[in-house]
């Protein structure tokens, strides 16, 4: 017996739900940052699952598309985090209730 | 054979993914992402991407982790503190929902019918990927080179720290009318470059002044 599609897609929706629950409930910006990475990974095991069941690669050029812009969300979310930080002594959200830094 | 796998590296994957969630240190958040990163480039590698399991491994695990916990290090976070929980009267409506959608991906799970497993073939491979990315999809690749560029400037313009003053400088509100009884003229006399500020707030933090509009307001 093989893994099925639906074996991935089911992993990829409870990775997702694990990352969605991880946004609200977490207060730390990074820990934030870190679950929407998990989520930005369950959608990528779904193009992956996708595009070898279906044998066409376009699902994997999106996943490389997916990663060079989780790259650029990271270099630019960790700089707002740094500018958060220097201003307000604190990452919690809570904290940065306004967008005034 | 691949069941076993795909158990063992499926379960990790969800088992790290909980301890993201579960801990209260950033860091040992960030040690659990990178098992889940783990965990998925061996599932890539199960599906036949080899290529996109190396640049899992390449820039999630290795570029991205290593901003993230260099931040973490570098802001020093501390761990959460425990706080009571606020409208704890959504419980009960957070159960249901939740047990509707573990009703919907079981539903996945079994009435989808499944398909046949189809022969290896090289869609997976870095020249099919390649070629793919150069010819059908030159237009995105273009796109996404300009987005890194300003990804690269945003974040140095972010990251920047315009409040140090080198020595020798010398600050000039600008427009921005100064008491002259708040300026210690003597203080700077022997400086030789000129500073402009944005207000009148910043010229006199500069300046060494106490905002005394600012303790007001606190």
């Amino acid at each position: 017996m093989e893994p099925q599609l639906s074996w991935y897609l089911a992993l990829s929706a409870l990775l997702f739900t694990i990352g969605v629950v991880g946004v609200i409930i977490k207060r730390n910006v990074i820990a934030m940052f870190m679950c929407i990475e998990l989520m930005l990974n369950a959608v990528n095991l779904t193009f992956v699952a996708f595009a070898s069941f279906f044998q066409d690669v376009t699902g994997q050029l999106f996943v490389f598309i997916v990663m060079t812009v989780a790259a650029a969300e990271a270099a630019v979310g960790l700089g707002i985090i740094i500018a958060i930080f220097r201003n307000r002594e604190s990452l919690d959200v809570d904290d940065a209730s306004i967008l005034k830094l | 054979m691949l069941v076993i796998l795909f158990i063992i590296f499926g379960g990790l994957a969800i088992g790290c993914a909980l301890n993201v969630v579960a801990q209260r240190n950033p860091l040992y958040c960030a040690i659990s992402l990178i098992g889940v990163f783990l965990s998925l480039a061996c599932l890539y590698l199960m599906l036949a991407a080899p290529f996109i399991a190396a640049v899992q491994i390449i820039v999630y695990a290795g570029a991205i982790m290593v901003l993230v916990v260099f931040v973490i290090m570098l802001l020093n976070v501390e761990e959460e503190e425990k706080r009571k929980i606020r409208m704890g009267y959504l419980v009960p409506a957070a159960v249901v929902l939740a047990a509707a959608l573990i009703g919907e991906v079981f539903f996945v799970l079994w009435s989808v019918s499944p398909n046949p497993t189809l022969p290896a073939s090289d869609i997976g491979l870095t020249s099919s990927i390649g070629s793919a990315l150069f010819t059908t999809y030159l237009l995105p690749f273009e796109i996404t080179s300009i987005l890194l560029l300003m990804a690269i400037v945003g974040a140095m313009t972010l990251a920047r720290r315009t409040e140090s003053l080198p020595p020798g400088a010398r600050v000039v509100p600008g427009a921005q009318v100064l008491a002259l009884s708040d300026v210690d003229l003597s203080a700077s006399h022997e400086v030789q470059t000129a500073i402009e500020t944005d207000s009148t707030a910043e010229a006199g933090r500069l300046l060494g002044i106490v905002d005394h509009s600012k303790e007001d307001r606190d």
